[in-house]
């Protein structure tokens, strides 16, 4: 499906790191596994250090002292704020939603909108067109994307699969309106039949949490996990997005009557380092066009990797400048969407540690 | 599809000097889950073959891998 928006811009980006920083090696000490290995996956993959929260930390306590610090930075005010945006899958209750419970202990106007939109990876690119479709209306002048996880609480600590490259974080996204900003394209898909790919099978009402889905489980090389964490198909979504993601990208240009020559960057969800070089293989695209290193800084952050990879490589430059990027995320549902536009002359982009208060 | 070079672009992918036909994949020793990956890719980019993991598992020796890969080449 494509989409085509008009006269919007992001006018800054924040990124909400955790303090508490694990080392890949370090952790893989605690697998029964060859130190050779893990070094040739730190080597491929990129994996090195990653960043999580501590016990009992939730998305809203890294959103709400993200928001609070750009409060106090006078970088953004709080009445002005006419909608909050959250993506997570990693909500702090099943009710009521988490963007509520931001716009309470921050103390926000009641003249407001709070959604909470159940998104993985490609939750970048879908909340900004959500947001851009809410300034669509007169009285909306500044939509808040938040995009954020803790999905590490939801990890098997002996599931070697994915444990070791999960990271925690919150992206601000501050949304507006701006007439002299280039026509924005996007698109997206979306494939339901394949949403066992990346699951959490229990916890929900189909399968209420219980002592059962606790139980840790073999599911092959001395991987265990039980229904209560996260299960990703590894493989299964390397061939996904290695089939969609190019022909998704290649339309999208198409569409905008460009090509990969007229883009300064690819900024991809960032799953890691193998992934993405494949990926930039495919399409022809240099890989210096196509930034991969937010996994062997932070870890895979889900839906907040894209904001992380702008305030990773190029957070003065946004400040200064504009670029013309094209921004592609994929993941669980299974979804996939892709955005063309014009990046930058922020007003702001920062990066804020979040000590948890012991 | 050249096989003698598909059997040395495995070798390459399992970090060893030579991989003969008749070898069989999991006695090798890098034959892991990052190998597994490194073909998915390999099939997909040097031969724009779509395979699912499942289908390299359930291959024995390497000469399985190439007819698997072949017969799956667009």
């Amino acid at each position: 499906m494509n989409f085509k928006f008009r006269g919007k811009r992001i006018s800054g980006m924040a990124v909400v790191l955790p303090e508490r920083e694990l080392s890949f090696l370090e952790e893989m000490k605690n697998f029964n596994f060859p130190e050779a290995r893990s070094l040739k996956l730190k080597e491929v993959m990129g994996y090195n250090k990653r960043r999580v929260v501590e016990p009992g930390c939730c998305v809203s306590d890294l959103a709400v002292h993200g928001l609070q610090q750009l409060f106090d930075r006078g970088l953004l005010k709080k009445e002005e704020i006419d909608a909050i945006l959250l993506v997570t899958q990693t909500a702090d209750h099943f009710m009521p939603s988490t963007s509520s419970l931001i716009q309470g202990r921050l103390g926000l106007k009641q003249d407001m909108l709070c959604l909470d939109l159940n998104l993985a990876c490609a939750g970048f690119v879908i909340g900004l067109m959500q947001a851009f479709m809410l300034l669509e209306q007169e009285s909306v002048k500044k939509v808040v994307l938040i995009n954020g996880d803790v999905l590490s609480r939801k990890a098997s600590p002996k599931d070697r699969n994915i444990y070791p490259l999960i990271g925690d974080a919150v992206s601000i996204t501050v949304v507006e309106r701006d007439a002299s900003n280039a026509t924005i394209h996007a698109n997206l898909h979306m494939d339901g039949t394949r949403a066992e790919t990346l699951i959490i099978p229990a916890g929900g009402m189909r399968m209420p949490s219980t002592p059962e889905t606790a139980k840790l489980e073999d599911v092959g090389d001395n991987n265990l996990l039980a229904k209560d964490h996260v299960f990703m198909d590894g493989s299964a979504v390397f061939n996904f997005v290695q089939t969609e993601v190019p022909p998704m990208i290649e339309s999208l240009l198409a569409t905008a009557g460009t090509t990969v020559e007229h883009i300064d960057y690819f900024l991809c969800h960032q799953p890691n380092r193998f992934m993405l070089q494949k990926l930039a293989d495919k399409m022809k695209i240099p890989y210096e066009k196509m930034p991969n290193n937010v996994v062997e800084n932070y870890g895979n952050t889900g839906s907040a990797t894209i904001p992380m990879v702008i305030a990773l490589n190029f957070q003065e430059r946004v400040q200064r400048e504009k670029m013309r990027v094209c921004m592609a995320g994929f993941g669980g549902g299974l979804a996939w969407a892709s955005m063309l536009m014009e990046l930058g002359a922020m007003d702001f982009n920062t990066t804020i540690e979040y000590k948890q208060k012991s | 599809m050249n096989k003698q070079e598909f059997y040395q672009r495995l070798a390459e992918i399992l970090d060893t000097e030579e991989v003969k036909p008749e070898d069989t994949l999991k006695q090798l020793d890098g034959w892991d889950s990052l190998a597994v990956l490194s073909v998915l890719a390999l099939a997909d980019s040097k031969y724009g073959a779509s395979i699912k993991a499942d289908e390299i598992r359930a291959v024995v020796t390497a000469a399985d891998l190439a007819n698997l890969v072949e017969s799956k080449k667009k």
